[in-house]
């Protein structure tokens, strides 16, 4: 037998495209290596688009609130309200989750567009809906975030969505297929991913945002079967019809309509209550839920204990549906699953 | 004249008085205590808001209401109260404040002239309370915030609707045992 090869085998494989091809696609992929191409894809495009602001303008923001009512003046489509917060007090850029612009809800680290009214929203407001909603969303999408990471490299989690979030079904939840659909979590287990979500609170990341064509998106969710039969659709419901929002925290990348809160770091107490197997049209995914709290709410073992309690029943949120991509009388149909 | 009568004479302190008397002593004995007892008072009538410690603060605060109840009752034109007026208040403009500003805005008042609220204590210090003393009127943005109502606080949010929940499994467990109740009569 003669030994191998291997430059002769490489060059094979150049002048053999197809083989190639069918070799490369038998690579095991992971969730690491994945989110280091997705990472790369979004790092890419903010860069271009960064690059597309050439000359500087400067708009009015007519802030309102404590401490006093002022007039900032900040970067045209550069300048965040998180930015316009750094020159308010430290206290109302801690608490700040999301910014009310010209009377629209506003992500922090979403740039401003035009001259505007600005004014923070915060969790101890008189009625905080807005906010609470923002967290609700973000923990569905820090859940999604550690099941990527949390599990053995063997395992390739396929991320699927996560309903409208309502905070008043009692638990936030992240759809997912583990390819293991009689899977049933331990307590320990469940305790392990709760940690998880603990450790991504206290890494104090913020949640990016960034508005992308549907060809970008496609790109980036190409290794998942899920989000790339949405993107379509997502885009479709978009207001220029193309646009699809991603959001990145840490080397997480997902799509969300949003708003999302600023950083992580909004979210305390945490706990991941059950995991329950869901039917879908094509197959099985596991329903991953919980129930969190912002920082500074102290709520006695005893009362979570009782919402930790409620989050174990089935969450009554809309069980994914994949839309059917010829069809794209979407807003009729109302098939969203990516919110 | 009986205890009655001298009631009248004197206007009621509007704020609770502590029973036991405080001893403040100082180098200059008794003198020396109503010394600083008066700069604390011209201060509150000067500043309208001052912060002190809380024995000072609670033991002024009566010396200036009871002056401006009498000024109230008595008016300039009183002897005995003009005297007061001039021995409280060592600043003598204030005396024309007292009788020019103060009384024609607490005049109708119904409740106490001053006011007072906890203030922080400073890190690292004595840990003596600390309070603001304050006359009510006064220009400077209040100190009370007004209540935020917490119903649609996150947390309260959840614990409602798992209240909500559990109510309704219990009627539904109630309706059922009636049920049964029934099915057995028959």
């Amino acid at each position: 037998m003669q030994p191998f090869n291997r430059r002769l085998f490489l060059l094979f494989l150049r002048s053999h495209n197809h083989v190639s091809k069918r070799l490369l696609h038998k690579q095991r992929i992971t969730n690491a290596s994945v989110q280091k191409k997705r990472c790369d894809i979004f790092d890419k495009e903010a860069k271009r688009q960064a690059a597309l602001i050439t000359n500087i303008e400067k708009i009015e923001v007519n802030y309102q609130g404590q401490p006093e009512d002022c007039t900032l003046i900040m970067n045209k489509i550069i300048s965040t309200p998180y930015n316009c917060a750094q020159h308010l007090t430290h206290a109302i850029l801690e608490r700040s989750v999301l910014a009310e612009v010209n009377g629209k809800v506003w992500d922090m680290h979403r740039p401003l567009e035009e001259d505007c009214t600005l004014s923070f929203l915060h969790f101890r407001q008189a009625d905080p809906y807005y906010v609470n909603r923002a967290f609700w969303r973000s923990a569905s999408i820090m859940l999604g975030a550690v099941l990527e990471k949390a599990f053995k490299e063997q395992l390739y989690v396929e991320l699927c969505s996560f309903p409208s979030p309502n905070v008043r079904t009692g638990s936030f939840v992240y759809d997912a297929d583990l390819k293991m659909s009689d899977w049933k979590p331990t307590k320990e287990e469940l305790r392990t991913l709760s940690g998880e979500m603990v450790k991504l609170s206290l890494a104090n990341l913020p949640f990016e945002r960034l508005e992308v064509d549907a060809k970008i998106a496609l790109d980036v969710f190409a290794d998942n079967k899920y989000k790339k039969a949405q993107v379509p659709y997502i885009a479709a419901q978009s207001e220029s019809g193309n646009s699809v929002m991603l959001y990145r925290v840490g080397t997480f990348v997902d799509m969300s309509r949003g708003p999302l809160m600023s950083h992580t770091g909004h979210m305390g107490k945490v706990s991941i209550a059950s995991v329950h197997p869901i039917e879908v049209e094509n197959g099985q995914l596991l329903r991953f839920q919980g129930v969190a709290l912002p920082k500074g709410f102290l709520l006695n073992h005893f009362s979570f204990g009782i919402l930790e309690k409620r989050a174990e029943h089935l969450n009554i949120g809309r069980v994914p549906s994949l839309p059917v991509v010829d069809n794209l009388n979407v807003k009729k149909q109302g098939i969203i699953s990516a919110k | 004249m009986n205890q009655a009568e001298i009631r009248k004479l004197i206007p009621a302190i509007r704020v609770a008085i502590q029973s036991k008397h405080r001893k403040f002593s100082n180098p200059d004995g008794p003198e020396g205590r109503l010394h600083k007892m008066r700069i604390t008072v011209t201060d509150l009538i000067q500043n309208e808001r001052i912060e002190l410690k809380y024995f000072r603060a609670d033991e002024a605060r009566s010396y200036a209401e009871r002056l401006i109840a009498d000024a109230i009752k008595y008016g300039d034109c009183h002897r005995p109260t003009m005297e007061m007026a001039n021995y409280w208040l060592t600043e003598k403009q204030l005396i024309h404040k007292l009788f020019k500003v103060l009384v024609p805005r607490f005049k109708d008042s119904e409740v106490s002239y001053t006011k007072m609220h906890k203030a922080p204590n400073e890190y690292p210090g004595l840990y003596a309370d600390k309070v603001v003393l304050e006359l009510r009127g006064n220009p400077f943005p209040p100190l009370d915030n007004k209540p935020v109502s917490t119903r649609n606080w996150i947390h309260n949010v959840l614990l409602e609707e798992a209240r909500r929940e559990y109510r309704q499994k219990k009627a539904a467990e109630m309706g059922m045992e009636e049920g049964n109740k029934e099915e057995n009569t028959d």
